[in-house]
């Protein structure tokens, strides 16, 4: 994570995420998944191929393609597909797009429910007997049972999370790095899904982006950095209120 | 031809002594400053990342003029302010504190003001700042100056419209071996515990104090080795990079 200021003067923080080795791995026609529209199946970061086993290395063989760490599903349209083994660029976005990040959470184990779903316990004095963090009534007499889903102690974390609507705010082509606002589900190094916002709020944000996707090998010659509008590039002398 | 001597025999030739050039730039460089928010911290994180935003912070090094200071310089910023009346606000102050590693790096500057104390926290790497000046060099017993918060408000008063005082490059960074005389306890920390490692101050505790808050030493702390953290070799690295990248 690293500081970021816009040309007003503004500091946002931002999340580096980088595109390491994606391929697309595979194609999956409506009538195949059941689903209303055609999915694509995208595989992240080279891993050692030894450790799995043939029938599941059988989808990498195919696509021409080491053995990728993570494998996830995107709902494509039909205009929007892509030949498997085609590799996928971080200049697939562009900044001013918004976005959402999937990853699973940091894992905190086995948690009370003060932590967990952020109860009030009790108070620390005033004559409490070894009754300090506990949840204290489960449910209502008349209830007579305890409800599905009551919040309880548990495992907590390890579970996959989204935060929707993230602005994308520079791409490094050279190293395939996307700066994106705020923060993100995970640990550092963590493998992490980037897809367009669902938000209806940002439906109509992306002006001409790269489609179906950015092809390396294509005529278009990019900068090394593309920055927002509103980025404050260090290049620049500094900022003054005239 | 040749000279003769008072004896009437011819003088072996002595050759001229050879001049001693004194190389001004060769000794610029004999000091090596590397600012220490570009020394990565210890962790997981991938080094590309540390790569880049070191790229980043060249780029601004390069636009804008950062000195080299040290805790205990007295500097004077000048950010940017929109609803300050022409728009810039400038501040006087001693350096007391040097955090944070990359872009995020601060520094704390500490004046007294009509009697009241401010500490301002500013990023080196804001956009908003200006111009920094380093009103006068000198280096402290210290890294941590945050004592001075509970010393008496003298060793904190700067005046805002110093001059700055001449420093020649080559010469070394004095050393103010001063000891602060401290307003009576309570202090907002314990600073005669050796926790904090403070030469800068007067203790006019007694004996006894004193050796009380000898209980709270960690002896064991220089020999854990798994604090250890030897960052020679990283800084040369980075050093190297920076003073070529700097240089173009």
């Amino acid at each position: 994570m690293m500081p970021m200021w816009t040309k007003s003067g503004k500091r946002h923080a931002v999340t580096l995420l980088k595109v390491q080795d994606c391929h697309v791995l595979r194609y999956v026609s409506k009538e195949e998944s059941g689903e209303k529209r055609p999915l694509l199946v995208v595989g992240g970061k080279n891993a050692s191929p030894f450790s799995k086993s043939e029938s599941a290395m059988e989808i990498f063989k195919e696509a021409g393609v080491p053995r990728k760490q993570k494998i996830t599903t995107f709902r494509v349209t039909e205009d929007a597909l892509i030949k498997p083994g085609t590799p996928l660029y971080a200049a697939h976005f562009r900044p001013g797009q918004f976005v959402d990040v999937t990853a699973k959470t940091i894992g905190k184990g086995f948690q009370g429910v003060m932590k967990r779903w952020g109860f009030k316990g009790q108070p620390a004095s005033h004559g409490q007997t070894k009754t300090h963090r506990r949840p204290g009534a489960i449910s209502t007499n008349k209830a007579g049972k305890v409800y599905r889903g009551k919040k309880m102690p548990g495992k907590m974390g390890n579970i996959y999370r989204t935060s929707f609507g993230l602005k994308v705010w520079r791409i490094n082509t050279k190293h395939d790095i996307i700066y994106v606002n705020g923060t993100v589900p995970g640990h550092t190094n963590c493998l992490v899904k980037v897809k367009d916002s669902k938000l209806p709020t940002y439906k109509d944000c992306n002006k001409n982006p790269p489609f179906p996707t950015f092809f390396a090998d294509g005529d278009e010659e990019l900068p090394e950095d593309l920055y927002d509008e509103e980025v404050f590039q260090f290049t620049e002398p500094s900022i003054t209120y005239a | 031809s040749y000279r003769i001597s008072s004896d009437g025999k011819p003088e072996k030739f002595q050759p001229p002594p050879k001049p001693i050039i004194i190389d001004k730039q060769k000794q610029k460089e004999e000091r090596r400053f590397l600012s220490p928010e570009f020394v990565p911290p210890r962790g997981r994180t991938d080094p590309l990342k540390f790569y880049i935003e070191r790229k980043d912070m060249i780029q601004r090094r390069k636009a804008f003029n950062i000195p080299e200071f040290y805790v205990g310089h007295i500097l004077a910023v000048t950010t940017a302010n929109p609803y300050a009346s022409e728009k810039a606000s400038r501040f006087v102050g001693i350096c007391i504190q040097r955090g944070g590693k990359g872009l995020g790096a601060t520094f704390v500057l500490r004046n007294v003001i009509e009697d009241q104390g401010v500490e301002i926290r500013y990023e080196l790497y804001n956009p908003r700042i200006q111009a920094i000046e380093v009103l006068k060099l000198e280096k402290r017993l210290d890294d941590n100056l945050m004592y001075l918060r509970d010393a008496l408000p003298e060793y904190s008063t700067f005046d805002v419209n110093m001059k700055p005082v001449p420093h020649l490059d080559h010469e070394e960074i004095p050393v103010n071996k001063l000891q602060v005389r401290m307003k009576p306890k309570p202090w907002s920390k314990r600073w005669e515990r050796p926790k904090y490692n403070i030469k800068g101050i007067k203790f006019e505790l007694p004996e006894k104090k004193m050796k009380e808050a000898q209980k709270w030493s960690q002896p064991w702390l220089e020999f854990d080795m798994l604090r250890e953290y030897d960052t020679s070799k990283i800084e040369e690295k980075i050093w190297k990079e920076v003073s070529e990248e700097l240089k173009k």
